[in-house]
């Protein structure tokens, strides 16, 4: 735990020295980086010591004298996994963005960033450690302040300040439902260590608790319906932020919930049945919300949602199995969202600095104006098109292994007597998600890197420099290795659900034996696939030196001057999906005679919230007059209440 | 251990899997009062294209030119995990059937990538249909194999097709047919079959998949044709081991039950492209919305049995 703290300390010094030593770009720069790897570094070690010593948790607490009861801290393996995430994708996403703000040093002051940056990197490392009530909250508040500084970080753009705002009132929400929740729960317990909540049975009003913890962590994992300052907080932030805030942050929200599940001990069915619900919810409309968007950031901010969504699927099925009593179930369901958890942080956080890099060398956003930028930026287009095929599941990579997970926990549950076996029909809406994920990264690979570029400022896109294309390739490699050698994630993330569902790995040997074997199977497929392909590749070269091939014009039925402009774009690629699924999709259409035109609507935020919130301001507005600044009114109100509350104990001391 | 009878039903497979295509344009022609192609056409169009030259469009990159390989090379994986020889696949693990799927998914990406590659609007066009109808049927198929989970006990698909399913016919007959029904629906979606596409159309506006590999040529174009028919024989194989459960079958009898099979689903192939026309467009989510139905039924009859 020393070393824990150490690292934290260090990763704010790294900060700190960012921001002090700005004058100094070199020096400030090479401090930063090498401070922040140092700290987290530190911060990994207790991390890998249980996930791989298999000890059980480390903690420290001190102080009864401490503000809001026992501070205490303590890394268990749920709290570990956590850490490698923040610490490891994190750090790769701070070093991204040492080479992704330099450019913005002509126009502000960049260490303050950094400093941020860290700051809300050892948040969320505390976030994840605290293991009493009093400093979850503080890190968690934290966590939720450094992220909207981040996200307000070009404020002089209108739509990135409307973007914080909602992230703060959103974030604010969820914060309050989190300390109702802590305090009706701590009051049952008895204490507000976390040990203390696990002693406590819930009483039938349980309820009440399971409740709010849905909402609170559900709006900061961002589950449809309470997503919706998700995609403008994520669009707007820098790329790195983004790559944190989507890989990273939201993930502190499944955190707590599988920390709640380990707590309550045996969640009553109807939760697991809700967070289902819930998860088939957010994946199916997340993804097809990112396919009619045309901002590439706000796209993979709805990708987010949409993973969000398999991870919860994985979350309800485990809290499935608890109610039900079917361990295998239960221990399959956690390990999936676990692991999804986990090669989430990897793919998203990739894709979100491909968008930096590609963002960084045009300028632009739309993905209708870019095309190909594969033969500009060749290794960009590479770690880009790893992270797609990740995030959508398919071999030979990391996605695909968690997918997997949730798939057989989902029909492994269709072997229950119990009313568990409904869950199978979850597969229809997994393979659902898989098929339009397809399409929309086809989609945003297919505009954005291939074919002719289609602006003038697409086609000067150039290769970014090492400061970018380092950290993307650590992550994608990160993928690759996780997808091709599943063993070795699989194994910790069991163990990892076993504890979450109180099971017993040993009893359920029959049924995970098999599971643990059939990732060597996976090794194999997965291999032998890229094996293929690689073989494959070696003949085609072989073969067209032997014969030259020729070279000329995309055929265009005989057609012989294409231009950029006659390519299909994003929007009529997506076209035919978004018609199908009719209203649903989030998308308004414009039809003329040579113009098609799609305009994607938020339907929680543009259809709900910011309706509600205007009747809101409404009210507020007829109670304004009320605080007008004048400070002899004040002074009446004071002496008003006074006189209200005497009369009340004057009552009281009558009957 | 892997049995060699596994090795050799796939190659059996791999030799035959040219011959459903030629099968099914035969039954179609013949349907329609025409003499049509050779059966064995397929075979000499790919010895053709094996000994030409490619061309390439100059906008493509490396991904028009690795997604032949890819096509052939997840089609071959997929057929790996498919219990051929109605016992044991050559691969076989827990959950290998969501690992088929996502294998022939990754295949269409690279097809779909490289229509994209060539910034034609017509393989764009194609990629796009592509993509739509095969979302459509991800879910019939999944909820088809859960059937076949539920119904054998078992997460493999050399357990879903083995001994188990030959017991469940005489419980739920109604739900394998069924599923039966839909998997024969996702099969001809699947591989760019009438209705939902015509492999013999030759405007482009109305293509899919033809569209989509309009810029490939020589041994390339050869690949993809080949991948194809490869994707249409394990599809036929899932629907003949669905129907002739062959576990208990003798070994050589089993193998001869598979081709026989696969010849049976390419001339229905071809009945279907002969007495009815493509679909609109507009009405193909609906036609894969309905097995998707139809295997949901399945799977209720199984879980409220």
């Amino acid at each position: 735990m020393t070393a824990f703290f150490l690292g934290i300390a260090l990763i704010v010094a790294a900060g700190a020295a960012a921001w002090l030593l700005q004058g100094r770009t070199r020096l400030a720069d090479s401090v930063f980086a090498t401070l922040a790897a140092l700290g987290c570094a530190a911060g990994l070690v207790p991390a890998v010591a249980v996930l791989v010593g298999g000890r059980g948790s480390v903690g420290l607490s001190w102080g009864m004298g401490a503000p809001g009861g026992t501070w205490a801290f303590g890394i268990d393996s749920l709290s570990a996994v956590f850490l490698v995430v923040v610490l490891g994708v994190g750090l790769l996403n701070v070093l991204y963005g040492i080479a992704y703000l330099a450019p913005e040093r002509a126009h502000r002051a960049v260490g303050s960033a950094h400093f941020l940056t860290c700051l809300f990197l050892a948040a969320m490392a505390l976030v994840v450690t605290a293991q009493a009530t009093m400093p979850f909250l503080v890190a968690w508040e934290l966590m939720a302040l450094t992220a909207y500084l981040l996200v307000v970080f070009e404020d002089e753009q209108a739509e990135v300040r409307r973007a914080g705002l909602v992230y703060l009132a959103a974030t604010h929400v969820g914060a309050l439902a989190l300390v109702a929740m802590f305090a009706l729960w701590g009051t049952w317990a008895g204490g507000f260590t976390f040990s203390a909540l696990g002693r406590a049975s819930l009483p039938a009003s349980g309820a009440a608790v399971l409740s709010l913890a849905l909402v609170g962590f559900g709006l900061k994992a961002g589950l449809v319906p309470l997503h919706f300052w998700l995609p403008g907080a994520h669009a707007s932030a820098p790329s790195h932020v983004s790559g944190l805030m989507s890989g990273v942050m939201i993930k502190t929200g499944i955190y707590g919930l599988l920390r709640v599940i380990s707590l309550v001990r045996g969640v009553p069915a109807w939760w697991g049945w809700a967070v289902l619900t819930l998860g088939i919810l957010s994946g199916v409309l997340g993804v097809l919300w990112a396919l009619a968007q045309h901002d590439l950031k706000r796209l993979l901010a709805y990708h987010s949602i949409e993973n969000i969504g398999i991870i919860l699927l994985g979350v309800g099925a485990g809290a499935l199995g608890v109610a039900y009593r079917e361990p295998a179930v239960a221990v399959l369901g956690f390990a999936g969202a676990v692991l999804h958890t986990v090669n989430h942080a990897l793919f998203k956080s990739l894709l979100f600095l491909g968008a930096g890099a590609v963002f960084r060398a045009t300028g632009i956003r739309v993905i209708d104006r870019l095309g190909g930028l594969a033969r500009r930026m060749p290794w960009t287009w590479v770690a880009f098109l790893v992270g797609s095929v990740a995030i959508i599941g398919l071999p030979p990579l990391n996605g695909f292994v968690s997918e997997w997970l949730v798939y057989q926990a989902l029909l492994r549950g269709g072997f229950a007597v119990s009313p568990v076996r409904v869950a199978v029909l979850g597969v229809a809406a997994l393979a659902l998600i898989g098929g339009l994920a397809l399409a929309c990264f086809a989609k945003v690979g297919g505009v954005v890197f291939l074919g002719e570029p289609r602006s003038a400022a697409a086609d000067e896109g150039r290769e970014p420099t090492a400061g970018y294309l380092l950290p993307m390739a650590v992550l994608a490699l990160a993928c690759a290795v996780i997808g091709l050698l599943p063993s070795i994630a699989v194994q910790p993330v069991l163990a990892i659900a076993g504890s979450i569902a109180g099971a017993s790995l040993e009893t359920l040997q029959p049924a995970l034996g098999p599971v643990v074997r059939a990732a060597w199977g996976i090794s194999l497929v997965s291999g032998g696939v890229v094996l293929l392909l690689t073989v494959g590749w070696v003949w085609r070269r072989a073969l067209e030196r032997r014969r030259s091939p020729t070279w000329s014009e995309t055929w265009a039925c005989g057609y012989v001057g294409p231009t950029p402009r006659m390519q299909y774009t994003a929007a009529s690629f997506a076209a035919p999906l978004l018609q199908a699924f009719g209203r649903v999709a989030g998308v308004r259409t414009e039809r003329t005679p040579a113009a098609f035109h799609t305009h994607p609507v938020d339907l929680v935020l543009e259809g709900v919230v910011l309706p509600a919130w205007r009747h809101v301001s409404r009210v507020a507005e007829a109670i304004r007059p009320v605080q007008h600044g004048r400070l002899h009114t004040y002074l009446l109100y004071i002496v008003g209440v006074l006189l209200a509350l005497l009369l009340y104990l004057w009552l009281g001391a009558r009957t | 251990m892997t049995s060699w009878t596994a090795v050799w039903t796939l190659g059996l497979v791999l030799v035959i899997a040219p011959l459903l295509p030629g099968l099914a344009t035969k039954t179609k022609s013949w349907l329609t009062g025409r003499r049509g192609a050779p059966v064995l056409q397929l075979y000499f169009d790919l010895g053709k294209l094996w000994r030409k030259r490619s061309t390439y469009s100059r906008t493509t990159t490396w991904v028009f030119r690795l997604a032949p390989v890819a096509v052939v090379a997840t089609a071959l994986g997929a057929a790996c995990l498919v219990p051929l020889d109605g016992r044991q696949s050559l691969l076989r693990f827990t959950g290998d059937l969501v690992a088929f799927a996502y294998l022939l998914a990754l295949g269409r990406f690279a097809l779909v990538l490289a229509g994209l590659d060539t910034g034609s609007s017509f393989e764009g066009m194609g990629s796009s249909r592509e993509v739509t109808f095969s979302t459509f049927a991800e879910p019939a198929l999944f909820l088809g194999f859960a059937t076949l989970v539920l119904l054998t006990g078992s997460l493999s698909l050399s357990g879903m097709f083995g001994e188990a399913l030959f017991t469940a016919w005489g419980r739920s007959a109604a739900a394998l047919a069924l599923i039966a029904i839909s998997l024969f629906l996702v099969l001809l979606a699947e591989n760019a079959r009438v209705p939902v596409d015509d492999p013999a159309t030759h405007l482009e506006l109305t293509m899919i998949h033809e569209v989509i590999v309009l810029d490939h040529s020589g041994p390339e174009l050869g690949l993809i044709l080949y991948g194809s028919a490869l994707k249409l024989a394990v599809f036929g194989a899932l629907l003949v081991g669905v129907l002739v459960p062959r576990a208990a079958l003798p070994q050589p009898l089993a193998a001869g039950a598979l081709a026989g099979g696969l010849v049976l689903v390419a001339i229905a192939v071809g009945v279907v492209e002969g007495v009815m026309a493509r679909l609109r467009l507009i009405r193909v989510p609906q036609f894969l919305v309905a097995a998707s139905v139809l295997a949901a039924l399945a799977t209720f009859l199984v879980l409220w049995r």
